[in-house]
């Protein structure tokens, strides 16, 4: 059935993107005029920037036979795809106002920019997950848990925002459309746990992995997927135990959010390098 | 009388020419009003006087025969609230004959509150004549002023829409406190004093579903009272910094000179409870709760200004009513005018 479809998967992808991006703007421009945008414009929107974004990556899915988690244009592309799909169940439950402004804003940026540097969707060998289920398994549940803490970004951010208005004084615009702080900063712990507790699954399936095939497993990109790990414990055990709250712990939430981000380059790189170099294994793996 | 019509006048210190810090030290307790009123109608250049003293204005409404009143009346009020005369001339307004006409009329009819078209400033302007008439400061021109003040607000009221889309400061409290907390049910209430504002502030509270109001004061008889009125609990005032982490609004309106709440107290609180913000209201002049805890994080800290300037934002829409207002009073201030005049006119040619 897929192979009759008359696009592209970076097509398919790119027309995704766009909705995204028109959504945002569209977004921007209610609050410009200082008007609620309508939810159900918003909603529909991200559901067909959502429906193009998931035929592109089935496309891709079938054009290298596995998930398509195999270079940064397809992590973006999927963190992008998974954030709008933690949207769909965490915006209507929640009403959270604005949340799917932001989302349309952050998985356009994420998606838009993997398909302007070409460099990001380079070429990698089939199979690369090696037909084993677990590593498939954690590298779903790794990406999910990076959207998470994108919407634990996002929300963040929303409460940054609405504390900034409050201490300052401001009421118009972008501030009146937002959630209480006390309803934002409860949100997002509750989101932030949730997000550790699926990343901690995600690499108990990874360690299953790396225990078998010690080789196949860059130390660098286990060092720096521990790390980020480790951060996002901290800042949970922490925020439990009430020393990092409220305002630090949205810092903390963006910052260790972008430092999770920016690791993904390196740690691909490091990824492509062991491939490249055991090109045997892989085979082996087949 | 000619004479005395020409200097007919108001000196004023409100939130238009001084801004918060300024008014909290020109604020006049309610028996310095009253001393201040009794000094300048003994004076022999003074005719008739009224104080209007609120938490946003402290006006000297007077009729004096000699032109060189005014220095006397700006010395008087220096000398009674303790500030000096420079402050004073920097921060206040001074007008005569038909502009005190034109003023009194937009004071009695809330066009220069705060909060445009609020109703208490005409209570207030009702029991400031009220005072100075039991007290006999009062003649024929300040009574006439301040009855008819009282008309042409009901009439600016009635005929145009002055009122309407007016926000109270009641409802901004309400406002902010769902922009910090979401709901209210949670939310417990500490009103510190009894003043005006924070009651009604409180009541607007209550009729959201707050959890609960305790009311402290400095005389335990009046937070049982306003306890009871508002289905709360009071507390002795002493006890409030102790009992403070258990709440998350506090309302302060009390006439104390000094601060209630510093900010090594209130971040105590904070310390016990770091992950609930507090929203702190004070309405009171001079200011109850020290400026700086808004620096605190989980601190968000209103005062009278604050609260005024959000519950006019929506004066834009209102301009065409706010001036369709105006000119109903231009006309009633007129109007009074030339009745004053010919009054003046008529006495003379008798005296002739």
């Amino acid at each position: 059935m897929l192979e009759e479809i008359v696009i592209s998967a970076r097509e398919a992808l790119a027309i995704g993107a766009s909705i995204y991006l028109s959504a945002f703007l569209f977004g921007v421009l209610s609050l410009l005029i200082r008007k609620p945008y309508p939810r159900a414009a918003m909603f529909t929107l991200l559901i067909g920037g959502f429906l193009f974004q998931t035929l592109g990556l089935n496309l891709r899915g079938a054009e290298i036979k596995g998930c398509p988690l195999g270079n940064i244009f397809e992590i973006s592309q999927f963190i992008a795809w998974s954030l709008v799909l933690l949207y769909f169940l965490i915006g209507p439950a929640f009403k959270l106002r604005l949340l799917g402004f932001f989302t349309a804003g952050l998985a356009g940026l994420l998606a838009g920019t993997a398909l302007l540097i070409p460099n990001w969707d380079h070429p990698y060998p089939p199979g690369i997950f090696g037909g084993n289920p677990w590593i498939e398994l954690h590298a779903a549940l790794a990406i999910f848990s990076y959207a998470m803490f994108a919407i634990v970004a996002l929300v963040s951010a929303m409460f940054l925002i609405q504390q900034h208005g409050l201490k300052n004084k401001q009421f118009k615009g972008l501030y009146q459309y937002l959630l209480s702080v006390q309803q934002l900063d409860l949100m997002a712990k509750r989101l932030l746990i949730t997000g550790v507790v699926v990343l901690s699954a995600a690499l108990i399936f990874g360690a299953v992995f790396w225990i078998n095939h010690p080789e196949r497993v860059p130390v660098f990109k286990l060092t720096v997927t521990c790390l980020v790990w480790a951060g996002y414990l901290i800042v949970v055990v922490l925020r439990i135990q009430k020393r990092l709250a409220t305002r630090r712990h949205a810092i903390a939430s963006i910052g260790l959010f972008i430092f999770a981000l920016a690791s993904l380059w390196p740690v691909q790189s490091a990824r492509d390098t062991i491939a490249t170099e055991a090109p045997a294994v892989q085979k082996t793996s087949e | 009388m000619s004479e005395v019509l020409q200097s007919l006048f108001v000196l004023g210190c409100t939130h238009h020419q001084a801004p918060l810090e300024v008014r909290e030290r020109m604020a006049l307790t309610p028996e310095n009003a009253a001393a201040l009123r009794q000094e300048l109608h003994a004076l022999d250049d003074i005719h008739e006087c009224i104080v209007v003293n609120t938490c946003n204005r402290v006006e000297v409404y007077g009729l004096s025969a000699t032109p060189t009143v005014e220095a006397t009346v700006r010395d008087y009020l220096c000398a009674r609230n303790g500030v000096s005369r420079e402050l004073l001339d920097a921060h206040s307004s001074w007008h005569t004959n038909l502009d005190a006409l034109q003023h009194a009329f937009e004071v009695s009819s809330g066009l220069d509150s705060q909060i445009v078209g609020e109703t208490d400033i005409l209570g207030q302007m009702k029991n400031a004549y009220a005072d100075a008439r039991a007290a006999n400061c009062t003649g024929i021109v300040l009574n006439r002023l301040f009855e008819k003040s009282f008309q042409a607000a009901k009439a600016a009221r009635t005929q145009t829409g002055i009122t309407r889309g007016q926000v109270s400061i009641g409802n901004v409290a309400v406002d902010l406190a769902n922009r910090i907390f979401g709901h209210l049910r949670d939310s417990r209430v500490l009103l510190i004093g009894s003043g005006d504002v924070a009651e009604k502030t409180a009541q607007s509270l209550k009729s959201r579903g707050v959890a609960d109001i305790t009311v402290a004061s400095r005389t335990y008889e009046n937070s049982h009272t306003l306890a009871h009125s508002l289905g709360g609990a009071a507390i002795e005032l002493s006890d409030f910094a102790a009992q403070l982490k258990r709440f998350d609004i506090v309302i302060s309106s009390t006439a104390a000179p000094g601060l209630i709440l510093d900010r090594d107290t209130l971040a105590a609180a904070l310390k016990q409870r770091p992950d609930r913000p507090f929203f702190l209201i004070d309405v009171a002049l001079p200011r109850d709760i020290d400026s700086t805890v808004n620096k605190l994080e989980n601190a968000y800290l209103y005062n009278l200004d604050d609260l005024s300037n959000i519950a006019n934002e929506n004066l834009e829409q209102r301009k065409a009513e706010i001036d369709r207002a105006r000119t109903i009073l231009k006309s009633h201030a007129w109007n009074l005018w030339l009745q004053l005049r010919r009054r003046t006119l008529m006495a003379t040619r008798l005296e002739s």
